[in-house]
């Protein structure tokens, strides 16, 4: 055999398998799930092979008018999530920043450890660290305990249940996945011209302004992006934390395949979310795209 | 001291090892440094040069003593706060900023409206020779470029003094020559005195007015160039500048006489200086004789011969052991190749240009 | 200027300790308040104990009694098992295709490498719940009951990924000239896999085959989707126990899953790091 066939046959060998567990399990339920979206919903769950638009209508509130008025609650979900998200991106941001800032500057075994103890949680089940702020935000968890038994204040708090309460904890779980683009930006990032800033007169604000926070922009925009998508289509911390009294989109989706069997509707409110994680993508792939150009220009 | 922009006073400073130990970088340093002079810090790695500079610049903070800016104290200043710039050795410019937003900037923190600082990067770059540069990025630029939107940068706010840290480390010897002819002509058109620091004594001898040379954080001998080569104060700065023989001895009457018996005619000092001290001989003081020559000659025995172009370098050895090198003009080439043949020389010498090195600085 | 300096280097590092205790107060918190007998308000301290440990783990203790409390502990051992043979399965499943597919972009060359590689990447960047449900739907429409096996498939969908990237950066940052010595000295590739390029890759693949495990003991959202009526996995189990009410022996199953996460990410963490 040749030297080209036999290199054929073993990609072949290490990629067959491989190639068709994944085209089958992951791009074909990808594609179902798109062309769901477009099915009508059965009468007892399931699909009816039938062109139905109205699933995207009635996102936006408009939906089949014989039988349904213009209700604008998915968008109001939509843009609550939205919410939500963005608020998590600049929580978590904000958390992160100044301790990304910190362990770069310590020497390296001391940047190892803490990297190792942030990226730790990480790997702990969700679930158990969501739990552990149940415990702590409930009316009879620990924070009203304290409060109660220390006199500070009579009746117990409503703490768990919002929004607040929510943001709180996507904060909690998300703040490895921005830490880590923020700090491998913020470590790379050349000292000397921190100095020359300082050097020509500008002062440490002005500096972090024009200088730092312009060169760790890249880091920001990678971790805004890995924290904002899950967090936009995130269930599980909505419906421990939210209850039924704060829903998200997640939730939403979860409700129209678990409770209402309306896989359709289900399915059409996915696309909703994969379509921001494209644009976001596309947007990132353009910018960067531009400055990649430009830099390749400049040879 | 109206004469001097830059003056310190006892600086100290001293670095904790990460063994746990210290180091001093500073020690105890004097210096006045004169307006509208190139005043290079010149010496090895480790001897203190680049935190004397950073002392200056504000991004080190002296242990103890003081340093004054145009007799303001500054001790206590931040780098932000001092009429001093700096041209970094990695030239530092921003990346995410163009040439003209890099020059810009110092007059952008001062609040210079945007008309009139346009107008003064114009004529920055125009004076490093980059005009109409504004619009490029620094990766676009070559390492020489760069380093002009460096300097254009510093000096665009006309500081009251220019520092530059080995600026010229990574450029090729053609470029590197070209740009130490163009700082010093710089230099004398701003008219603001320059910092110099380098570890290449090339450079340190054909830029400056003065040559400062440092080791263990104490300046060695503070003056001209000429005076620094011609009259070392010390056996450091001797065998720092240019290539050198040493020949320690005791002096008596007009010669030296070392331990294994050579003396060395010299002309008699004005100053007086230790019964025990250190004659130089530069390799170019020495030449080849005519027999009849009226000066002192040392024989020696050659291990190499090297043509070097316009002269030969000789390297050689006295009976005794000793290791001395001389360096005539190739235009005798009648007399060295007699000694091509034999093997042997004798190297004459002017005993009044033998500098005389005493046990604590020099004749 | 001085004392600025200082101030804001010791406000960082204060900022830093804050950071961090943010992040593991909480944990501990659980890990105290497990030991607490209090069986109503869990964070009211009345004494210590550790029967919720023992009570979890099968023992005969006080509360055990109660039938309520047999049926649910019976039924949580049934979801830690779930569990466990799940992540054993695509552990071994999604280590040998994410490996394959790591071998096969770095060291060969062919069209749609582009095209692997995104593909590569989507799983991470998708939220869960978009490839649970589309799982569901597929599982549901193609006939196939959903159990353990649906589970471990659509696991391994994601895991592969995980495996791949762990793996391939270590492809990418070996030194090939290696085998190019091996080849030269007259091994055939597959020797030269064997010999050279296998070993290298052994911690790597150990890591990637440590974090497919853990992340598959954890997975609760797409697990969720397309375990069917039959099956709990044990972030299930808490899950539905968060929704119907708290029980103390939670906080004790909480406890020991951290335990068990910490033990092997510290572990998969420390290979990673020897082999650099």
């Amino acid at each position: 055999m040749s030297i080209a066939s036999r290199r054929r046959f073993q990609l072949g060998l290490l990629l067959g398998p491989v190639s068709a567990f994944l085209a089958v399990f992951f791009l074909g339920p990808l594609a179902i799930m798109v062309v769901t979206s477009f099915l009508a919903p059965g009468l007892y769950g399931g699909v009816e092979w039938t062109f139905y638009p109205d699933n995207f209508g009635r996102i936006l509130g408009f939906a089949d008018p014989m039988f349904e008025e213009f209700d604008p609650i998915y968008i109001a979900i939509f843009l609550r999530s939205v919410e939500i998200a963005a608020l998590t991106v600049l929580a978590t941001l904000v958390v992160c920043y100044p301790a990304a800032f910190c362990i770069a500057r310590l020497s390296e075994r001391w940047k190892n450890f803490c990297l190792f103890l942030i990226t730790l949680p990480f790997f702990t089940s969700l679930i158990v660290r969501l739990f552990v702020w149940v415990l702590i935000l409930r009316q009879t968890g620990l924070v009203n305990e304290v409060l109660l038994s220390s006199g500070l204040i009579e009746r117990p708090l409503d703490l768990i249940y919002t929004k607040g309460a929510i943001i709180l904890g996507m904060t909690y779980v998300f703040i490895p996945f921005m830490f880590m683009p923020v700090y491998a930006s913020v470590e790379k990032l050349d000292w000397t011209l921190v100095r020359a800033s300082l050097d020509l007169g500008a002062g440490p604000v002005r500096t972090f302004w024009r200088i730092i926070l312009p060169l760790t922009a890249p880091g920001i925009a990678g971790g805004a992006v890995i924290v904002f998508i899950p967090a936009l289509g995130n269930f599980v911390v909505p419906a421990v934390l939210g209850g039924a009294k704060v829903m998200m989109f997640g939730n939403l989706i979860e409700q129209q395949f678990l409770a209402a069997r309306n896989w359709p509707f289900g399915a059409a409110l996915a696309m909703m979310v994969m379509s921001v994680m494209l644009v976001m993508m596309i947007a990132q792939v353009v910018l960067s795209g531009r400055r990649g150009r430009a830099a390749a220009l400049a040879r | 001291m109206q004469n001097s922009i830059v003056r310190l006073v006892e600086a100290s400073k001293a670095f904790a090892t990460p063994e746990g130990g210290s180091v001093t970088a500073l020690d105890r340093i004097d210096l006045d440094v004169r307006r509208n002079e190139f005043l290079t810090l010149l010496g090895p790695s480790g001897c203190g040069k680049t935190t004397l500079l950073q002392a200056i610049s504000g991004f080190v903070e002296l242990d103890g003593g003081s340093i004054l800016i145009d007799s303001e104290d500054m001790t206590d200043r931040p780098p932000y706060r001092r009429p001093v710039n700096t041209v970094f050795q990695n030239y530092a410019l921003f990346p995410h900023m163009t040439v003209g937003e890099n020059v810009a900037y110092s007059l952008e923190v001062a609040g210079v409206a945007k008309p009139a600082r346009r107008e003064k990067v114009a004529s920055a770059l125009k004076m490093v020779g980059l005009e109409g540069m504004e619009g490029r990025k620094p990766r676009q630029l070559s390492g020489g470029q760069q380093q002009r939107v460096a300097l254009a940068r510093a000096i665009i706010a006309r500081p009251k003094l220019l520092l530059l840290d080995e600026p010229l480390s990574a450029l090729d010897k053609n470029l590197r020559q070209a740009m130490q002819i163009e700082l010093k002509t710089l230099q004398n058109e701003l008219g603001i005195s320059f910092i110099f620091v380098t570890h290449d004594q090339q450079e340190a001898l054909t830029m400056s007015d003065r040559v400062a040379v440092l080791s263990g954080g104490r300046i060695q001998q503070l003056d001209t160039p000429r005076a620094i080569y011609d009259h070392p104060v010390n056996t450091f700065v001797a065998t720092f500048i240019g290539a050198s023989n040493l020949f320690e001895g005791t002096l008596d009457g007009d010669r030296l006489m070392t331990s294994d018996g050579m003396a060395i005619r010299h002309q008699p000092c004005e100053r007086k200086i230790s019964t025990k001290a250190t004659a130089l001989i530069r390799p170019e003081q020495f030449f080849l004789a005519e027999d009849n020559a009226p000066f002192p000659t040392i024989e020696v025995d050659l291990d190499q011969i090297v043509f070097v172009g316009s002269t030969f370098e000789l390297f050689g050895r006295t009976a005794e052991g000793r290791k001395v090198v001389a360096e005539v003009p190739a235009n005798r080439r009648s007399l060295v190749g007699a000694i091509e043949q034999s093997r042997k020389a004798r190297l004459a010498y002017d005993p009044s240009a033998v500098h005389l090195i005493g046990e604590r600085g020099g004749a | 200027m001085k004392i600025a300096r200082s101030l804001f280097n010791g406000g960082l590092i204060a900022y830093t300790g804050l950071f961090f205790a943010f992040i593991y107060i909480p944990l501990v918190v659980i890990a105290v308040y497990s030991f607490n007998a209090n069986p109503v308000n869990m964070m009211t301290w009345t004494g210590f104990t550790t029967e919720w440990y023992a009570q979890v783990l099968g023992f005969k203790t006080k509360v055990s009694e109660s039938a309520l409390y047999i049926e649910s502990t019976g039924q949580l051992l049934q979801a830690v098992w779930n569990s466990l043979v799940i992540a054993a399965s695509t552990t071994a499943i999604a280590t040998v295709f994410g490996t394959a597919i790591a071998i096969a972009l770095y060291r060969f060359e062919f069209v749609g490498q582009r095209f692997y590689r995104v593909v590569m990447f989507m799983p991470m960047l998708m939220p869960d719940i978009v490839l649970g449900i589309a799982l569901l739907i597929f599982f549901v429409s193609s006939g196939i009951r959903l159990g353990l096996t649906t589970i471990i498939i659509g696991q391994c969908t994601f895991l592969i990924s995980y495996v791949f990237i762990v793996v391939s950066a270590r492809l990418a940052g070996m030194d090939r000239t290696l085998e190019h010595a091996s080849a030269d000295l007259g091994a055939n590739e597959w020797m030269t896999f064997r010999r050279v390029v296998l070993p290298q890759l052994f911690p790597a693949i150990v890591g990637g085959a440590l974090l497919a495990f853990i992340i598959s003991m954890d997975d609760l959202v797409i697990t969720y989707f397309i375990a069917g009526v039959d099956v709990t996995t044990l972030p299930m189990f808490i899950f539905s126990m968060l929704r119907r009410g708290i029980k103390p022996e939670i906080n004790a199953i909480a406890v020991m899953m951290l335990s068990f996460s910490f033990v092997v990410a510290s572990l998969g963490l420390y290979l990673r790091s020897r082999q650099k």
